[in-house]
């Protein structure tokens, strides 16, 4: 009893000491419980059909920061992982009949494959070319789809797939665990030994290497990693779509996710998944008026563009948070003093 | 001052997404409610929302649909599925139509990979679908593995591809016909060059089979992207190849290209075959009129009648949209000849008790006599049946800025069947430039 | 023999076409350093342009043209001013910022033509028989154009002061403008030049090809791998790097007609096979790290 008590009185303390202090806390947690508690709310198909979609573009989003924000390794062909994972956990489903809870893993494990056969040619390009040379390899992968239809289903792709769960709300939960799973496992990743390396190759990878690190083991693993992570998008796309097509290769998805990424901020596990959270609805939304929807799409795209050219959430943070010059804690803006050191934040 | 507008930034955010989430406020007069989905910036898309609307509008001008003791206006609901670029939108669209704007039924659909999972969501919503625009034969044969969930599907146009391929086959064996008897050569080079994509892969095969049992020479078979925008590499080694007949396959963008290069190179071929794009009005101007003598296969041709309905439906919708209609715009016939009597027959909207009727009911509409057939075990499956005195097809001919209905002419599927000709329908002109070039003069 | 002649000639125009477009991208890379990826979407807009002037105004197409490279000229420097100017420092925003405004033109076209298929005639109508072989005359004016803007755009670099300047800011920006050069104004000159080049491809090129509001999106891919092949910064690297991958489709589809639609993956291959060997592409200018 008393042990209960003193845990609950812990992390009410936790609670109000960390979390309610700062916005963007209090903004994450507002987030995840809104989402965990709106299928009480609301039964509507469709607005749980877009939130799992969200999701799980979300994930994919994430990964791409994770290699191209945090390591600087620009992918623009980040399609290709998707789709990896998509047709591998399709095809393990539909003729090996593995259940979605081992096709997905499996086929983000086919995904990892496909991110060595990308980083190990890229490790010595850099910048730009590696941008447009990580485009090159999803299109190649759809010629190669195309050329054994027998297997891939050419333009038909591969469908009559299970479902991810047996109820629509039972694959909105899988969907959101799952994205509030992984992206905090990404995110801490990027807070851990693995992720400050990340952070400085993409930084200066000349004295990284001048510090002994091994900068190829890492970049690998970050081609691994964000491969893996997007793979488990892929599968969960082409369980909850029940198809795997040509379209989870296209370049305009690799477009999408860098849009969704930069929009939101780079180098911020939460900038892609709030971008996405904002625009894929939003997209939705100007079905109101279906005739103008990508163009206004890409006109707000282009407009935030102007104002916070470093993506909407970095922007936003700033506004509400100010970091104390003393002690380097965050601060809520209307402050006039820091709550630790109760320097003068101006 | 900053901090306020930032904070009401958020809070009109807050408001957007908590409008989004409430749904549509139900409406208060009886109508009927038809979703019409399709990749509306595109011909299909446009064929599907004005046949649809030429239907809708023609009903209601009568009154409305008699469902039971009342009457019912029919309510069109609009869906772009964007499934040329994006199938998530379209299974959205989808989703939509069905839960949000709340349509009892829907027609329409047009890419396969994209028709199949909006398949799934209608079935599974209980909603029928006429499909109008896809042809693959999974969709159909998804009855035979779970009929309980996928009979709300019912395939409207076009027939499927194994029949879509017996008769590109019946129509390839006409023309090849007149062509052997006007050149005189004792053997006929057939180049057969299709679209690389999978409805074609089995009808090149099955195409590369045939020209050799017929006792033709195949001297290539080429596949260019469906999208390519230049095939002058193809059409130099066809030429080279002395090739009488080019077979071709097309459904997209090369369907113009290689017409249109073809023509200008002045390539001494007759190109038969299927090419949806040939179809269009459009067609001759896009080709800068180079497409003389181009044959396809096609569903409607002004002057032509499949049936008696054919020739009204042509000229409302010339008359309404100022084109002739494509087979999409066949979601006319699905509201108009299937679905209204349909409700009126069996006076209610309860979709079991449709399907029920539906399956069984045979009727002419404005392309032909259609008739549900069952798979080889006998169960249902919705499939349209192909044949004389069902669904045929018919194919046309461009000449000089026109197109002319070229079959079924005095057309037998067996040696022992009735002679068939459609009213209208005119014989095949053989090129002049294949006949300058080829022809062998008589001893 | 035929096969062989057939070869060379589809690759000469292929590559032409692809040269066309690439040295347009890499004038701007060079000296700005954004990836513009509406340089093909501008080509867009010219076609358009063309075919509204020659079918729904009927004139010549030479005065579609015209008006196309003026059009097209204009409106990639207005929207530099306005969209990308602003953000020049920020380099991950420029690249959603172009990929925004292709998408926003595209959708553009698309809302005033609509998504069906449209095509343009021909300058010169016809074709002429070159050993043995049918070439459009369409096709001879587009090799024939692409070592005349090659030449022009070589005299223009090296022998005046403009050209000289675009040079110096290619090189070091930082330097330039302490030197006295407007950079500035510089990157606008060389952004209206770039965009002009995209605007006379499309004029030349469209007669050969299909126009709908996706065509930007294939034309795009190959010339960034015709670039990054030629390395970036380099004229001569995208002029080499055009006919390479030229000759490369022409090579899928006379040998391999089956896989006619692999001629794309193909020449991607090639290029990842060229950067594994030379990591800063064929003739790549080596750029140092900016600090």
């Amino acid at each position: 009893m008393d042990f209960i008590l003193f845990h609950l009185r812990k992390l009410f303390t936790i609670v109000k000491n960390e979390v309610l202090v700062l916005p963007s806390r209090v903004a994450v947690i507002v987030f995840v419980l809104v989402l965990l508690l709106l299928p009480v709310v609301s039964n509507d198909a469709y607005l749980l059909r877009i939130l799992i979609l969200t999701s799980i573009f979300a994930i994919f989003a994430a990964s791409w920061d994770l290699l191209s924000g945090y390591t600087g390794q620009m992918s623009f062909g980040h399609a290709l992982f998707f789709g990896v994972g998509a047709y591998t956990a399709a095809l393990l489903n539909l003729h090996a009949h593995v259940p979605p809870w081992g096709s997905i893993p499996l086929g983000a494990l086919a995904a990892v494959v496909a991110g060595l056969v990308i980083g190990i040619p890229s490790l010595r390009l850099r910048g730009t070319y590696l941008a447009l040379t990580t485009l090159a390899f999803p299109i190649v992968l759809m010629g190669l789809v195309f050329s054994f239809p027998d297997l891939t289903g050419g333009e038909l792709g591969v469908s009559g797939i299970a479902r991810l769960a047996k109820t629509r709300v039972a694959d909105y939960y899988v969907a959101i665990l799952l994205m509030l799973g992984l992206c905090a496992i990404m995110w801490k990743i990027t807070d851990s030994h693995t992720g400050i390396i990340f952070h400085a190759i993409r930084e200066d990878e000349v004295a990284v290497r001048a510090s002994g690190i091994n900068t190829t083991r890492y970049k690998l693993l970050a081609f691994c990693l964000s491969g893996f992570f997007a793979g488990i998008a892929g599968g969960l796309y082409a369980h909850f779509m029940r198809i795997a097509g040509p379209s989870t290769l296209e370049v305009s998805l690799s477009f999408q996710v860098v849009i969704w990424a930069i929009f939101g901020g780079a180098v911020t596990i939460y900038g892609p998944v709030g971008a996405v959270f904002i625009l894929f609805p939003l997209l939705e939304f100007l079905r109101i008026v279906q005739d103008y929807r990508t163009l206004m799409f890409a006109c707000v795209i282009l407009v935030i563009l102007l104002y916070m050219p470093d993506g909407l959430f970095p922007w936003l943070r700033e506004k509400i948070e100010k970091e104390c010059p003393r002690c380097k804690v965050r601060n809520i803006a209307l402050r006039d003093t820091c709550r630790v050191c109760t320097a003068p934040l101006d | 001052m900053k901090k306020l507008n930032v904070l009401w930034s958020i809070l009109m955010a807050a408001l957007l997404v908590v409008t989004m989430s409430f749904p549509a406020r139900a409406q208060g007069v009886k109508t009927i409610k038809i979703g019409v989905i399709g990749p509306m910036k595109y011909m299909q898309g446009k064929n599907h929302w004005n046949g649809a609307l030429l239907a809708a509008e023609q009903i209601n001008a009568k009154g409305g649909v008699q469902v039971g003791n009342q009457k019912m206006r029919i309510e069109l609901v609009r869906a772009d599925s964007n499934e040329a670029n994006s199938i998530t939108d379209a299974t959205n669209a989808m989703e939509r139509l069905i839960t949000r704007d709340k349509v009892k039924f829907v027609v329409g659909g047009f890419r396969t990979e994209a028709v199949l999972p909006m398949q799934d969501i209608a079935c599974e919503h209980k909603v029928i679908f006429f499909g109008c625009g896809a042809a693959d034969a999974q969709l159909c044969n998804r009855l035979s593995q779970n009929y309980d969930l996928y009979k709300y599907w019912f395939r409207y146009t076009p027939f499927s591809s194994p029949y879509l391929v017996k008769m590109l086959f019946n129509q390839f064996d006409y023309v090849a016909g007149i062509i052997k008897e006007t050149l005189n050569v004792p053997k006929l080079k057939v180049a057969v060059v299709t679209e690389k994509a999978l409805w074609a892969d089995t009808l090149t095969k099955m195409a590369e089979l045939l020209v050799v049992q017929k006792g033709m020479e195949l001297v290539g078979t080429w596949r260019p992207s469906a999208k390519a925008t230049d095939v002058t590499a193809e059409l130099s080694a066809i030429q080279r190849s002395g090739a009488h007949i080019i077979f071709t396959a097309f459904s997209d963008a090369v369907g113009i290209t290689f017409v249109k290069q073809a023509g200008e190179l002045k390539i001494p071929a007759a190109i038969i075959g299927t090419n949806v794009e040939a179809t269009s009005d459009s067609f001759w101007k896009n080709t800068q009129g180079k497409a003389n003598y181009t044959m396809t296969s096609a569903s409607y041709c002004p002057g032509v009648e499949s049936t008696e309905f054919t020739k009204a439906f042509i000229e409302g919708y010339v008359k309404r949209f100022g084109e002739t209609p494509n087979y999409p715009a066949d979601t006319y016939s699905a509201i108009y000849y299937a679905l209204v009597p349909a409700i009126e027959k069996t006076g209610t909207l309860d979709p079991d008790k449709l399907v029920a009727f539906l399956e069984t009911y045979e009727h002419k509409n404005s392309v032909s006599n259609l008739k549900y057939i069952n798979d080889t075990e006998g169960k249902p499956i919705h499939e349209i049946a192909f044949g004389p005195g069902y669904a045929t097809g018919i194919a046309v001919q461009w000449v000089n800025g026109k197109q002319y209905g070229i079959w079924p002419y005095k057309w037998k599927m067996t040696p022992s069947s009735p002679a068939v000709t459609y009213k209208g329908v005119v014989k095949y002109k053989v090129p002049p430039l294949l006949i300058q070039k080829y022809r062998v003069n008589e001893q | 023999m035929g096969l062989i002649i057939d070869i060379i000639m589809s690759g000469l125009i292929n590559g032409s076409i692809f040269a066309l477009l690439a040295i347009g991208f890499s004038l701007i890379f060079g000296v700005a350093r954004i990836v513009n990826f509406t340089h093909t979407a501008f080509y867009m807009v010219a076609a358009y342009c063309i075919y509204v002037v020659t079918q729904k105004m009927g004139f010549h197409p030479i005065w579609g043209m015209i008006a196309a490279v003026l059009l097209v000229t204009l409106l990639g420097m207005i929207t530099y001013r306005i969209f990308i100017n602003p953000i020049r420092e920020h380099e991950g925003a420029v690249l959603i910022a172009t990929i925004a405004l292709a998408m926003i033109l595209q959708e553009i076209m698309s809302l005033i033509f609509t998504g069906s298929f449209l095509s343009v005639p021909a300058l010169i109508e016809g074709y002429a028989t070159i050993v043995g072989v049918k070439v459009f005359y369409q096709q001879l004016l587009s090799f024939g154009a692409a070592l005349l803007i090659l030449t022009g755009l070589w005299f223009f670099l090296m022998r005046t002061k403009l050209g000289l300047a675009i040079r110096s800011t290619a090189q070091d920006r930082e330097v330039a403008n302490l030197m006295g050069i407007n950079e500035a104004r510089v990157a606008m000159m060389t952004m209206g030049l770039s965009v002009g080049l995209a605007g006379f491809t499309g004029a030349i090129v469209v007669p050969l090809t299909i126009v709908e509001p996706h065509m930007w999106l294939s034309p795009l891919i190959m010339m960034m791998a015709v670039v990054v092949l030629g390395g970036l910064g380099s004229l001569k690297g995208s002029f080499v790097g055009a006919y390479i991958l030229g000759f490369a489709e022409a090579l899928v589809v006379f040998l391999a007609p089956m896989g006619a639609f692999l001629k794309g993956p193909v020449a991607l291959c090639i290029m990842i096979l060229v950067l594994l060997m030379r990591p800063e592409g064929l003739f790549g200018v080596s750029f140092e790290e900016e600090r």
